[in-house]
């Protein structure tokens, strides 16, 4: 591989090799691409057949029943919300930090959160059971004598993703204008028509890139306290609530780090295939894997310091109610689940503690799975197991979900991964202009990639 | 006197940096070209920030605006009485308010960029050429085609791989 870096040159990348790389990407998918299209959208109609059927015959095809009124699909929605976070945190937050890190990942972690948005805005939709009335949480002139309470956190909700599907699909698109220029001055047919239109005629002159570095620096400030206020928000749609096991002053900060946890793990789950199928592994090096493996392995910690916490918080009130709750969160008949979860969110990732761990694309793999599923259930625990173990015992009863509502989840998944797949396919999901601008530390990461390889 | 159109592309950021200074020096203004933001041209060439913030300024302090207009109007319009808590309940509008003050600031960061940048534009501009979005910094400069030759040395001794005139 040294022998190789020598003969190639490749471990000093030059501004060409960057565009080459990544024009490559976003030549036509072959059959197997296609393939892998028809395999997702194959389970996104299946999950809207039964959408269909539960618009059709009632939310009694799911496995809500009192006192378990939220399960499954509120679940769904507070982790795509999660994953959406480490896009912005990747995106946003470490650009206003200058991480060198970032250039190469960050395009692939900002268009997972917009997709991920775009997936949670679905469940409440398909939560409701007259979804064509999704339009009355906003807030609008009416004749019913009737306004959204914006005392409602379920309110607050509503603005809170909205306007960060809004701000990240802008700081998307601000970001990919001069990569989408590239690749219309490389392009022909109806590929050049369509990267012109997107990328408005941008043409890098210094006026251009004096208001986009502006702008773009403006987005970014504003961008990384919203991903904060956003999933506490959500973390508020069960901590304003009396039930026992949501309220808790914790939920913000705790949401919010288990969002970048999981958002981190998933960003590493999309990374790790891209990078062996699209051929990048030149551009997403083992250091920047490396980096978000130490972030995974510090949001861990602060994770299951959370738990600790939260156990603390309910043991020093010595309030009946939560006790009984979280006694039967860890030793109830659903208690498996919060076991699995601390091991999948506490125990494995502290492998990550061996750096041989954090270079091996396939522990790191198997480890950000392992987290994904742990977050999931996270998310399930505590809504549902709270609801499930309320303050009234005569009504506990645990939830099981249905068919409708496991395919649902599943198609969910499908949707994410065929618009990831579709974008990657045909927009650079790499940034060409961020690499070239930090491409030093590429090289400097390449380097440092082939004196460990030899 | 007729004019004509100088186009130098250079590979490295420096050397272009250099150059756009010494035509500052020389009272020209060159357009530049750049496949990346490069602050040093930047400085070279402005001497104030842009304008993008005032937009992001006014945006934001319009959506905060619109945030307490729409959640106080709303409650006094309803005046309804839930639980005996306070019609306006300010601490909790507070968190409409910092959402639309992001969201209109954002939004009109975005206009802002394209209004001051005049863009969309559909036809390339005067000495573009594909490599400026992937792999070269290019200097266009007009100029008479008396002074041209002048400015046209000063471009190669500047480290131009490549100088092209155009006429106008």
């Amino acid at each position: 591989m040294a022998a190789a870096a020598q003969t190639t040159g490749v471990s000093a990348p030059t501004f060409t090799d960057i565009d080459r790389q990544v024009r490559r990407v976003l030549e036509p998918g072959g059959l197997q691409f296609w393939a892998w299209i028809c395999f997702c959208a194959f389970f996104i109609c299946v999950a809207g057949a039964l959408w269909t059927n539960q618009v059709y015959s009632g939310l009694g095809v799911t496995g809500l029943t009192q006192p378990t009124m939220w399960a499954i699909y509120i679940t769904d929605f507070v982790f795509w919300v999660g994953i959406a976070h480490s896009g912005t945190l990747i995106s946003a937050i470490l650009f206003l930090f200058r991480t060198r890190w970032r250039t190469a990942v960050y395009r692939a972690a900002e268009t997972m959160t917009v997709f991920a948005v775009l997936t949670a805005g679905l469940f409440p939709i398909i939560h409701l059971g007259r979804p064509w009335f999704f339009y009355w949480l906003a807030p609008y002139p009416n004749q019913r004598s009737l306004q959204p309470d914006f005392r409602s956190p379920l309110v607050w909700d509503f603005f809170a993703i909205s306007t960060y599907l809004t701000i990240s699909s802008l700081f998307l698109f601000m970001g990919l204008m001069p990569d989408v220029a590239n690749a219309r001055d490389a392009a022909r047919g109806w590929r050049k028509t369509f990267y012109s239109l997107l990328s408005m005629g941008w043409q890098g002159t210094d006026r251009q890139w004096r208001n986009f570095s502006m702008a773009y620096l403006l987005l970014a400030g504003f961008a990384a306290p919203l991903v904060i206020s956003v999933h506490s928000v959500v973390s508020w749609d069960f901590a304003m609530t009396q039930v026992p096991g949501w309220h808790s002053t914790i939920f913000a900060p705790y949401f919010v780090a288990g969002a970048i946890f999981s958002g981190v793990a998933m960003v590493l789950t999309l990374l790790i295939p891209m990078r062996k199928i699209m051929g990048l592994e030149e551009l997403i090096t083992p250091w920047h894997l490396d980096n978000l493996a130490k972030v995974i392995l510090l949001t861990s910690l602060i994770i299951s310091y959370s738990y600790v916490c939260e156990s603390f918080i309910v043991w020093y009130s010595q309030d009946a109610f939560e006790l009984m709750t979280f006694h039967q969160r860890y030793f109830g008949p659903q208690g498996y689940l919060f076991w699995m979860m601390v091991a999948c969110n506490c125990v494995i990732p502290l492998l990550l503690f061996s750096p041989r761990v954090r270079i091996s694309t396939a522990w790191l793999f198997i480890i950000a799975l392992f987290v994904n599923v742990g977050m999931w259930l996270e998310r399930f625990v505590i809504i549902e197991g709270s609801l499930a173990t309320n303050t009234e015992p005569s009504q506990w009863r645990f939830y099981h979900p249905s068919v409708t509502e496991i395919f649902i989840t599943v198609g969910s998944f499908a949707w994410f991964l065929m618009l990831f797949s579709l974008f990657a396919r045909f927009m650079p999901i790499i940034s060409m202009t961020e690499l070239k601008e930090g491409i030093q530390w590429l090289r400097e990461a390449l380097r440092d990639n082939y004196r460990r390889a030899a | 006197m007729s004019e004509v159109r100088l186009v130098a592309s250079f590979a490295d950021e420096e050397r272009c940096v250099h150059t756009i200074e010494r035509l500052r020096e020389a009272q020209v203004r060159p357009q530049v070209f750049s496949p990346i933001p490069s602050e040093k041209i930047i400085d070279a060439l402005y001497e104030r920030p842009s304008f993008v913030r005032s937009w992001v300024l006014a945006g934001g302090i319009f959506g905060a605006l619109s945030g307490f207009a729409l959640t106080l109007g709303t409650s006094y319009e309803w005046n309804l009485n839930a639980g005996g808590k306070p019609i306006a309940s300010i601490p909790a509008y507070l968190i409409i308010v910092f959402e639309l003050m992001i969201l209109c600031g954002g939004i009109a960061g975005v206009a802002g960029f394209f209004f001051t940048s005049r863009m969309p534009v559909t036809e390339p501009l005067a000495g573009y050429n594909a490599h400026f979005s992937a792999d070269r910094f290019g200097l266009v400069v007009s100029c008479d085609e008396a002074e041209s030759a002048r400015l046209e040395a000063l471009l190669k001794e500047g480290g131009a791989d490549e100088v092209t005139r155009e006429p106008v």
